[in-house]
């Protein structure tokens, strides 16, 4: 093996191959980081929602006063379904992603001091999850006649007895039961319990993974089936494929002439309100590619550069190789190798700093542990990238010309 | 000799060409991005209000029962009506204020302006000469109006210019969903940075909200608030009523003390009043109640985002990659010179002439990095203001931010020119002219 006298060759321009080195453990330390955060970002922004995202819209309206709304929201709602091309509408208390909705702490025991979960809670009608598109996954979903109709400013209103919840809830709340179907939970000390009559796939909750609790998955949520009576509504519906950008505007003209005096205080898509929702997560993913784009970059010229001038410098030494019997091939397998070892001692160096790098930032920021899968990914493209980066430079040293040896300087 | 090593850099600067630019482009590159994360976090924890930051205060206090305590727990950041009530009506600060936010609609009766929906805030007429707030017309209902709940309202600049263009609507009136309201005041443009008086519910980089009514006002009429409502213990019991008397915290609260030494005496009246809560069996929780300074309050509230800190690591990581690079970039050039600085030694200047030339050059470097750089940071902070703020230009660059650049890019440069201009030193001049 010619490593020996490569590392030999090494030793004599140790400037160079610490700069080097040390660009890479560098760039290694970042980019696996970097890599790591865009990935968890990117994933969580393209979350599933559970519901149909590419044919629901929400649409909320403003009345001017809350006399007569529970009549008003049914006939809203006939006259949302009445709109050719929509499959399916329903009242709803608050729209996944839509940052804005409600959270409520759960017991399975009425004497429990602790709250077991803290899910977002949904109150629709029996036609909910059918507009959303959940997947039921076990029970039933709602009838009409479990919908109430609470009105917040009487006393005395009666409470839901049945709800739906998700798997993650399901699993949350009972962590051993195979079937949560039938099972009670509690919402308020002095409420009565609630019933498990069904359990949907996903719904997740109007803010996703929450960025300021890292204990708040976003897939924690229950519906239950009640009506309010108050002056915002928000409807959800949802068209038949490809229509659904022509049928928020049309909802909007139908909505505003159904009540006078009446605000659409929002008409959104679930893109919509998925964009809004993670465009913080989005700017940050785009903003730390730029970065990483950036540095592999620099990383490729700042290898490319010093190749070459390594190349340049070792011309003659190149040509009396050459003159003594090695071929091209060993002229680049020269320079290849000693990139690839160069890669190495950074790459060493830089898993370190990239361990440490995380270590400080999960107790500055909390940041959650740097999974070994990212660090051999950054690993492996910047051995990849090295060894790319030298080929070019190596080519041209094979080019020299044995004669070369033969000229002075 | 310094004008003359100035000069000297600067048309070095045409030598080399690939290599220069390479050069300041990866310094630009690394000193914009590093500016961009630093400018968002600077302006985030700058201090929204100088002249009196010192002297305001929010008390929070631990509302919510025993249930899922924990030794340690933070209090609730907003307040109960109840406390509100009472210690609006004790008055211990020389001005206190309560504040929730209102989704509102304004009706303009114009045929030509459709009722539109607009943010709104409920509060006290204190809140006015408490944060400075600057009036283009009329100023703050009276103390009076704020015990009469009466329709009174202060808008903001943009309101009034929607609705009544530019003149002065003083005295007039607007229809808030189905009432109208007199008109006592406009607000002149103003943009706290951050917006620190309403934190839960509205966000750090928002607009201030466009309509102010009396906080007893809104009661009277029954308005929920429009942001977080944190219900814990029994929950809201029935009806608007049931809500104002439960332990549900949803407004927040503002004190203003004469100095800041004041705190001491107010916090043994909350400690009291907290004293005095318990005995009525409210506030079960061990833990001690907080007056957060508005610095503490920032601090608390977590107004510069984890993202904004992670991003600024990121940077400066990154800009340690270019200084790396930088270093041997500079190495190449100066090596390519070792000719010239030969002939300077044997001439008779000495390592330490070498070392100050070469060193400079490395600052020309720096200084136009620095100007590139900044062009890449306005950018940027440009990008990051109109995709994550809601005011406009929320996140811009001040004068204090272009010295950083500027102090930040020469420095980088000087730091990276450190090695190869003490290489250049080493050029023995008998071998550099041996071999020429």
């Amino acid at each position: 093996m010619e490593i020996r006298p490569i590392f030999s060759a090494m030793m004599r321009s140790k400037t160079g191959v610490i700069l080097i080195a040390l660009q890479i453990a560098l760039t290694l330390a970042i980019l696996a980081n970097a890599l790591y955060v865009v990935r968890d970002r990117t994933n969580e922004a393209n979350r599933v929602s559970g519901v149909d995202d590419a044919n629901v819209f929400m649409i909320a309206t403003l009345d001017r006063d809350v006399d007569g709304v529970m009549a008003r929201q049914k006939r809203d709602e006939e006259l949302l379904r009445a709109i050719p091309g929509v499959a399916s509408a329903s009242w709803t208390s608050q729209m996944p992603l839509s940052q804005s909705g409600s959270n409520t702490g759960v017991q399975t025991n009425p004497k429990q001091t602790d709250s077991v979960a803290s899910p977002s809670v949904y109150s629709g009608t029996e036609m909910l999850i059918k507009t959303l598109k959940l997947k039921l996954l076990e029970g039933r979903d709602f009838n009409a006649s479990e919908v109430l109709e609470t009105d917040n400013r009487l006393p005395d209103q009666a409470k839901p007895k049945v709800a739906i919840v998700t798997k993650a809830l399901a699993k949350k709340l009972f962590p051993n039961d195979a079937s949560v179907l039938g099972k009670l939970f509690y919402q308020g000390r002095g409420d009565p319990p609630i019933e498990i009559i069904g359990v949907v796939d996903e719904l997740v909750t109007p803010w996703g993974r929450a960025s300021w609790n890292t204990d708040q998955t976003g897939d924690e949520s229950f519906i239950l089936p009640a009506r309010f009576t108050q002056r915002y509504n928000i409807y959800a519906v949802r068209t038949e494929p490809g229509q659904r950008d022509n049928i928020m505007k049309e909802a909007e003209k139908v909505l505003l002439a159904a009540v006078p005096g009446r605000l659409i205080s929002e008409n959104n898509s679930m893109d919509q309100l998925r964009e809004n929702r993670y465009r913080g997560e989005h700017t940050m993913a785009n903003g730390l590619l730029i970065v990483i784009g950036l540095l592999l970059l620099m990383t490729a010229s700042g290898i490319v550069g010093l190749a070459s001038l390594w190349v340049n410098q070792r011309r003659k030494q190149i040509g009396i190789r050459r003159a003594l019997g090695a071929r091209r091939v060993d002229i680049v397998r020269y320079f290849v190798t000693e990139n690839v070892m160069i890669c190495v001692f950074g790459i060493v160096m830089g898993s370190g700093l990239a361990i440490a790098l995380n270590r400080a930032m999960m107790s500055e920021l909390e940041l959650q542990r740097l999974p070994l899968a990212y660090l051999l990914m950054g690993a492996v493209s910047l051995l990849f990238l090295g060894v790319m980066a030298v080929l070019g430079p190596a080519w041209r040293a094979a080019q020299i010309a044995p004669a070369i040896a033969t000229r002075s300087a | 000799m310094w004008n003359y090593y100035f000069l000297l850099g600067w048309r070095s600067l045409r030598r080399n060409p690939i290599l220069t630019t390479l050069m300041i482009l990866i310094l630009a590159v690394g000193i914009g991005t590093s500016m961009t994360s630093l400018t968002m976090l600077l302006v985030l924890s700058g201090d929204p209000i100088p002249q009196k930051s010192e002297r305001l205060f929010v008390p929070k206090f631990h509302i919510a029962d025993m249930r899922g305590y924990k030794a340690g727990d933070k209090p609730d950041f907003q307040f109960t009506y109840i406390d509100t009530k009472n210690l609006l009506r004790d008055k211990r600060a020389k001005r206190q204020t309560a504040l929730f936010g209102l989704s509102l609609t304004v009706d303009s009766g114009r045929k030509d302006l459709p009722a539109f929906s607009e943010r709104g805030m409920a509060t006290t007429s204190d809140i006015f000469p408490m944060f400075d707030m600057p009036f283009r017309f009329g100023s703050s209902w009276s103390a009076d109006a704020d015990d009469k709940a009466s329709n009174v309202v202060v808008i903001g600049p943009e309101l009034s210019e929607k609705l009544f263009k530019n003149e002065n609507p003083v005295g007039k009136t607007i229809k808030i969903i189905d009432r109208d309201y007199t008109i006592s005041g406009v607000l002149d443009v103003w943009q706290p940075t951050p917006k620190f008086y309403r934190l839960y519910g509205s966000d750090a980089t928002s607009r201030p909200e466009q309509i102010w009514l009396p906080f007893t006002n809104a009661v009277s009429r029954e308005f929920s608030n429009s942001g977080w409502n944190n219900c814990s213990g029994e929950g809201a019991g029935s009806g608007y009523e049931g809500w104002l008397k439960s332990e549900c915290t949803w407004i927040q609260y503002w004190a203003e003390l004469d100095k800041a030494s004041d705190a001491a005496a107010y916090r043994d009246y909350l400690s009291a009043y907290v004293a005095e809560q318990k005995k009525l069996g409210r506030m079960p929780r061990p833990e001690p109640f907080q007056l957060l300074s508005l610095r503490e309050w920032l601090e608390d509230a977590g107004v510069v985002g984890r993202d904004t800190k992670l991003s600024t690591w990121m940077a400066f990581g990154f800009l340690m990659v270019c200084l790396v690079n930088l270093v041997a970039l500079m190495l190449a050039k100066f090596t390519a010179r070792a000719g010239d600085i030969g002939v300077r030694r044997a001439l008779g200047a000495s390592r330490k002439e070498i070392f100050r030339q070469y060193l400079i050059e490395a600052g020309v470097v720096g200084l136009v990095g620095a100007i590139l750089g900044l062009g890449l940071s306005w950018y940027g902070v440009h990008i990051i203001s109109s995709r994550l703020a809601e005011a406009d230009d929320f996140y811009r660059m001040d004068f204090r931010m272009l010295l950083i650049t500027l102090l930040m890019s020469i420095s980088a440069a000087l730091l990276a020119g450190l090695l190869p201009t003490w290489r250049a030193c080493q050029v023995r001049p008998a071998i550099q002219l041996k071999s020429q």
